[in-house]
């Protein structure tokens, strides 16, 4: 099981994904689970996805929500459609690297997706109050999907 | 030919950052060809005024998420140099190894996602995924070798997190260094030489062109030069690095939110083919070999094949890191504490080669150990005039052409330079209007 984080930590909320694997590291639990911090490299997780091992990306993700709105995502064919994604690196984001792993047979037959729609995306600052809020309740659905798994 | 041509890219794709290719043509004159850079320019040398020697290469690494390694090197440099600082020849040689890695990962990335979908006629790195599997999964392979390479020497392969003035806080065990020079031979050779089978059945999809200008990169009497040189121009030779300031002349341009550079000429080329024509004769004989493949020569004047140019070191950089490894290992690996006692406070320059160019870093201390002054000069930066003029010599020889197959050469072109945009400031939208009058 891995749990991978995706966005650029000094992009404001889009380092919710890293401050989720933070909150999991200081509370210690889900031992025996990978916890990796891709940032922007959307290649990176494309390599780390397999098909065997079940897997959970936080991505921060615009949805029209208020900020702090979690969104519990489980892709399939039609919600890979490829789309524009400026947060990432050579044009290259999250619903594109997944859409490359799934043509590559490397998509994880269970995968979830958490997105948690942003405050703010400008540089430095860290996560917004309404963001930080929502990561307890985003470590609290990956422990949930930790536990129903095994 | 009379003709007006309206050429406008409007953020080019495939590369870091954001920049427009321009091009104006009025009755057969070429009035404009550029590429407008337009991200916000990002101030990182103020941003360093004040910080403490500890800090400066923290801060700069973030100029970059492709080049956080580089950026972070050359700072570390800059601030020993600044602070007579003397570095153990361990630290050299894992700070060569980590620069290699980065190298082989940033070319094997650009050759393979960025630059061969233009070979193959597509729009993206997507169509090969069905027609080429197995080609994108040893791409994405290569990648993920090289950058377990930066996480094991560096801590993180972006952001590196060890490497400190004076030295590393942790480094890696003789057994972490064996397993990866076992992956590196048992898997990344063959990757290497499967590539160059790929890239020679795409290589005739390079366009012919050829526009002689200046190549500057390090040169080292003792090896093909990445961590440390003289800064070698093909017009004038070497000088030193401190002279660095004279061998890029930075200017203020209309059209960019980057300064462009000159030194003997309107502009100059830095990066993988600069590298080549200036040091073809200290790499690697399977790089030699993968050149010969490739048909590239010595004294190449054709950018695109820059792109060329890189695959060719990807393979020495494979197997130069082998050799390092295997120097690091029959010296013994030391416990070393990293030398933080300035000797001096005063200014010093990092030049290194990243995979795009030389990059330049320049910090003046006061006698508190903070940042009075920063200079910091860009690869991407030091291209962009050579990628005007460029454009201004190819227009006019492909103007009987389709608009469309103008613009792809031109984005071609601009992508065969391999910009990093967010360094430099950011890249590229082409819009095209073009009509025959």
């Amino acid at each position: 099981m891995k749990v991978i984080a995706a966005g650029n930590s000094f992009c404001g909320d889009d380092g919710v994904g890293a401050a989720v694997l933070d909150a999991i590291r200081e509370r210690n639990i889900l031992p025996g689970v990978d916890l990796v911090d891709v940032q922007t490299d959307a290649l990176a997780l494309v390599e780390l996805l397999e098909p065997q091992e079940p897997a959970i990306v936080v991505d921060a993700a615009r949805m029209g929500a208020a900020p702090g709105s979690v969104a519990v995502l489980r892709p399939d064919e039609e919600s890979l459609g490829l789309r524009g994604d400026h947060l990432s690196l050579h044009g290259l984001g999250l619903p594109e690297a997944l859409a490359l792993a799934r043509r590559l047979g490397r998509l994880p037959a269970r995968l979830v997706v958490i997105g948690v729609e942003p405050g703010r995306l400008d540089l430095g600052g860290g996560l917004s109050e309404a963001v930080r809020a929502a990561v307890p309740q985003v470590v609290d659905i990956i422990a949930a999907e930790v536990g129903a798994h095994g | 030919m009379s003709r007006n041509l309206d050429i406008n890219v409007r953020h080019l794709t495939r590369v870091e950052g954001h920049g427009d290719i321009v091009v104006n043509m009025r009755d057969g004159v070429l009035e404009k060809a550029e590429l407008d850079i337009v991200e916000a320019p990002r101030y990182f040398e103020a941003l360093l005024k004040g910080r403490s020697f500890h800090e400066a290469a923290i801060i700069t690494s973030r100029i970059c998420g492709i080049c956080s390694l580089g950026h972070q090197i050359t700072s570390l440099k800059a601030t020993e140099q600044a602070l007579g600082l003397e570095v153990s020849e361990q630290t050299v040689l894992l700070r060569k190894l980590l620069i290699h890695g980065a190298t082989l990962q940033s070319n094997v990335l650009h050759a393979y996602f960025l630059a061969a979908p233009d070979f193959l006629g597509k729009g993206s790195v997507f169509p090969l995924v069905a027609s080429h599997p197995e080609v994108v999964t040893r791409a994405l392979r290569m990648k993920r070798l090289a950058n377990d390479s930066g996480d094991l020497v560096s801590g993180r392969a972006v952001h590196p997190i060890t490497p400190v003035p004076g030295g590393f806080t942790r480094i890696p065990t003789a057994a972490e260094l064996a397993s990866l020079r076992t992956r590196l031979v048992e898997q990344m050779v063959p990757d290497f030489l499967a590539t160059i089978e790929t890239m020679k059945s795409l290589a005739g999809a390079i366009p012919d062109f050829s526009r002689p200008t200046e190549y500057i990169s390090l040169r080292a009497a003792d090896e093909y030069a990445l961590y440390d040189g003289d800064i070698c121009s093909t017009d004038t030779g070497c000088v030193p690095d401190t002279e660095y300031r004279r061998m890029t002349n930075e200017f203020v341009v209309a059209h960019s939110t980057s300064k462009h550079c000159r030194v003997n000429r309107s502009s100059y080329m830095v990066g993988a083919l600069a590298r080549w024509n200036n040091n073809h004769d200290k790499l690697c004989p399977t790089a030699l070999e993968a050149a010969a493949e490739l048909g590239l020569k010595p004294g190449c004047t054709n950018p695109y094949l820059n792109t060329i140019a890189q695959v060719v070191e990807a393979g020495h950089c494979a197997l130069e890191a082998v050799a390092i490894i295997d120097r690091l290992l029959g010296d013994g690996l030391k416990a070393e504490a990293p030398n933080q006692e300035p000797t001096r406070f005063g200014t010093g320059v990092g030049a290194t080669e990243v995979p795009r160019g030389i990059l330049y870093h320049e910090y003046t201390y006061d006698r508190q150990g903070r940042i009075a002054r920063a200079n910091c000069i860009i690869p991407t930066g030091q291209n962009l005039a050579n990628i005007d003029d460029d454009m201004k010599k190819l227009v006019p020889e492909v103007i009987a052409e389709p608009q469309e197959a103008i613009t792809l050469k031109l984005e071609m072109l601009v992508r065969a330079y391999d910009p990093c945009i967010s360094c430099s400031v950011h890249l590229l939208d082409v819009t095209f209007k073009g009509q025959e009058s």
